[in-house]
């Protein structure tokens, strides 16, 4: 993942989050906690959000190919190209940037309709992570595996980095997660045990 | 590239930002500032005793780390501890959860306007930052080695720092040697008289129990020190109650002092009292007997006959088996030679006169040093009498500081003997302490119980070195009256038992740990000593300028 590409439109929006479109899903992407960003033009505000669900919806050919049984590779293949209701793919808002600053909190608008979603290249995500105040956001975000969410975040925000620096960044983001999960020890080891470098250092 | 240099600069030279150890999160005036270490500065590597500075927003705070102690986020960690065998789950909770916490006694402040470190009157905001103090804070602490400020030692951790005690300010109220035995009160006693002795501070008068000051010396490690009056052979004068075992050690005793039987009076058996088990009645006795039978008292009581005795007993309210114990408790006496019938001398005038002088005299008590009924008995009456010849002369000098005698400095051993609360407010040497400088007497005692030193007699010793003591009352002892005394404690009991001690007091802008300067031949060569070789060196150096070099050849 090297350039910002687009992944979808917009279906529906608040200010926490939005719901995104799209006609098929990419070989690697989207994926599960990845950042994706929303550029909301004229004024020039790009919103950025993390991946927490990816829905493939039923549509009445779906359910009627399922009925008739056996199934031609070809209509498989039609089904998946030609489908009648977009994949859905939610995005949690986590930060927007604004007059070339990054704030890590809820944009003052949501994105509109249509819109185009694009998933952020690694110099976006290393940019991003510079600040880890987004995590609380996580964290807060109700009705979402959030644990889940924040483990997949973070082994890609990892990798975004330079190797050499990966461990550094990986011990700012358990200090981090120390200092917000102090109440609750037990979920806290769970997320680090699986954040964890392979080999440390 | 840039950015490696940067690097390995650092190494070399770290800057002010590196030696940062944590910030400032609570504490008091009275109780101390506590500290949350970064965990960049790793616990192990704090040691009480060791200096910092924390930078407030408008002042800086001078103090020392009096406690390190381990905190957590959340008491849930004590009770079921993360498991820490991966490096990096271990490194984060010891990074974020778990952290190294400063008991900090601030001490001083030091502000830009004020040159002069002031006393501490009130605490640094919350989050100040905090840090080791550099040699530069603590030299602006200690001061510069001048005439009245003598280099005692360095500070923990900090070789090149010196600690300078103000031997004016020392010398004006008494001074307390502790330590519990072998951590090197003599060692301690001898540096702090050297520097007396050289800077002319005041002259000493030093009751000297096991031959400690005077003569060549042998310590512990097995090898010879020097004496006091080695290292100033015109300053320091050697009396000797014990000529023989002067001679024995190859010391020429400058007076052999002897006293009179008629020189001990019933005010000195006072302070005999516990050594000898003297009850009340017996010491009434005594009074009593003076007044019968005038200043002769105690022989003619060793020589009475039985009738004499009845005789005595009959005429007078003594009651008869105190008389009978008081003699039998006098006799011991008897086996000192010093005690002498037909001694016509005075010695407590002869040490005056060298004390007039500007000499100070080391009193050797040779093997009497064993003898606690003689060590008393003679320190007890010379101080006396020198006392009395101080006030005499103090209050005819009054108006006149021409006149006045010098001030003088008296050391005693095993002051708890001298100082125990059931005889402090009667002997000399709990009037001495009491009344301070008052008469230009003061006192070095020298002690390994202070809990046995009456309490109102530590509260007027104006600074306390103290070495090692782990004994809880004898350190309720020492920092009796010490603001921040408990904070103290753990750094005093935690001294090595050798050359490290605590010093508080008068002399001191603050309390301070030293590593104790090294008493050898660079001590030695700095008090002015010159070994003999060195000396006919020298001589032979005039010698060959005033001649000129000898011609070599035929003529």
């Amino acid at each position: 993942m090297s350039t910002n590409f687009p992944i979808g439109w917009v279906l529906r929006a608040s200010t926490v989050g939005f719901a995104v479109g799209c006609r098929l899903l990419q070989p690697n992407t989207p994926h599960f906690g990845d950042l994706v960003k929303v550029a909301l033009q004229p004024d020039e505000i790009d919103i950025f959000g993390l991946i927490y669900d990816v829905q493939v919806k039923d549509d009445p050919a779906v359910r009627q190919l399922i009925l008739a049984g056996e199934m031609e590779p070809e209509a498989i293949m039609d089904q998946r190209e030609n489908r009648l209701v977009p994949i859905e793919i939610s995005v949690l808002v986590v930060g927007y940037q604004q007059n070339g600053f990054m704030i890590q909190g809820l944009p003052p608008q949501p994105p509109l309709s249509l819109n185009i979603i694009m998933v952020s290249d690694e110099a976006d995500l290393r940019t991003f992570t510079e600040n880890l105040d987004y995590l609380r956001l996580i964290l807060n975000a109700r009705q979402i595996p959030v644990d889940e969410l924040l483990v997949a975040n973070i082994r890609r925000a990892t990798f975004a980095h330079p190797p050499e620096q990966q461990y550094a960044f990986l011990l700012k983001v358990g200090r981090e997660l120390a200092r917000l999960l102090n109440h609750d020890l037990v979920r806290l080891e769970g997320i680090l045990r699986r954040i964890k470098p392979v080999v440390s250092r | 590239m840039i950015n490696q240099n940067l690097n390995e600069l650092d190494q070399f030279f770290p800057r002010a930002a590196t030696r940062q150890l944590g910030m400032v999160i609570s504490g008091s005036l009275s109780k101390g500032v506590e500290v949350k270490l970064f965990p960049e500065a790793p616990v192990e590597s704090i040691a009480v005793g060791r200096y910092i500075v924390i930078e407030g927003l408008q002042l800086q705070f001078f103090g020392m780390i009096t406690d390190v102690t381990l905190d957590n986020t959340n008491p849930q960690f004590e009770k079921t501890p993360p498991d820490v065998s991966d490096p990096f789950l271990r490194e984060v909770y010891a990074s974020s959860s778990t952290f190294g916490r400063l008991h900090v006694s601030p001490m001083l402040v030091l502000d830009d306007k004020n040159e002069e470190p002031r006393p501490v009157k009130t605490v640094p905001s919350h989050f100040s930052l905090v840090r080791l103090a550099t040699e530069e804070d603590v030299n602006l602490v200690f001061g510069q080695e001048d005439e009245t400020h003598f280099h005692i030692g360095e500070p923990l951790d900090m070789e090149d720092v010196r600690v300078h005690l103000d031997l004016t300010r020392m010398v004006e109220r008494s001074v307390g040697v502790f330590g519990k035995s072998g951590t090197g009160k003599s060692f301690l006693t001898r540096l702090l008289l050297a520097g007396v002795i050289q800077r002319h501070a005041a002259v000493a008068l030093i009751f000297d129990m096991h031959n400690d000051y005077g003569w060549e010396i042998q310590s512990e490690g097995h090898y010879k020190v020097k004496g006091l009056k080695q290292l100033f052979p015109q300053q320091v004068a050697i009396f000797t109650i014990d000529e023989e075992s002067s001679l024995r050690r190859r010391v020429r005793p400058d007076f052999v002092v002897k006293l009179n039987w008629t020189e001990i009076q019933p005010e000195d058996l006072e302070t005999l009292r516990t050594t000898l088990d003297l009850s009340d009645n017996m010491i009434g006795t005594a009074y009593t007997l003076r007044r019968s039978w005038g200043d002769k008292w105690i022989r003619k009581l060793l020589t009475a006959e039985k009738y004499e005795l009845d005789e005595l007993v009959e005429n007078s309210s003594i009651n008869r088996s105190s008389l009978d114990a008081l003699s039998r408790r006098l006799e011991r006496l008897e086996r000192f030679e010093f005690l002498q019938e037909n001694w016509a001398g005075d010695s407590a005038k002869k040490i005056i006169e060298y004390i007039d002088k500007g000499t100070s005299v080391v009193l050797e008590f040779g093997r009497y040093g064993n003898s606690l009924e003689a060590y008393i008995l003679v320190a007890n009456y010379l101080t006396r009498r020198i006392h009395q010849m101080y006030v005499e002369r103090v209050e005819r000098a009054l108006g006149d500081a021409a006149h006045e005698p010098r001030q003088l400095m008296i050391v005693i051993e095993e002051a708890h003997k001298f100082l125990d609360p059931q005889v402090a407010r009667q002997t000399i040497f709990g009037i001495i302490a009491r009344e301070l400088r008052k008469y230009n007497v003061t006192l070095l005692v020298v002690d390994q119980r202070p809990s046995g030193i009456d309490e109102e007699v530590m509260s007027q010793i104006g600074t306390r070195v103290t070495a090692l003591l782990d004994n809880e009352r004898d350190l309720n002892a020492v920092f009796m009256g010490v603001s921040g005394a408990n904070a103290l404690r753990e750094v005093l009991a935690r001294l090595d038992t050798k050359q490290q001690a605590l010093i508080m007091g008068h002399a001191v802008p603050m309390p301070v740990v030293i590593q104790t300067r090294l008493y050898d031949s660079d001590f030695y060569a700095a008090m002015g000593f010159q070994e003999p070789e060195e000396l006919r060196g020298t001589r032979n150096d005039r010698v060959t300028m005033m001649r000129g070099a000898v011609e070599e050849g035929i003529d």
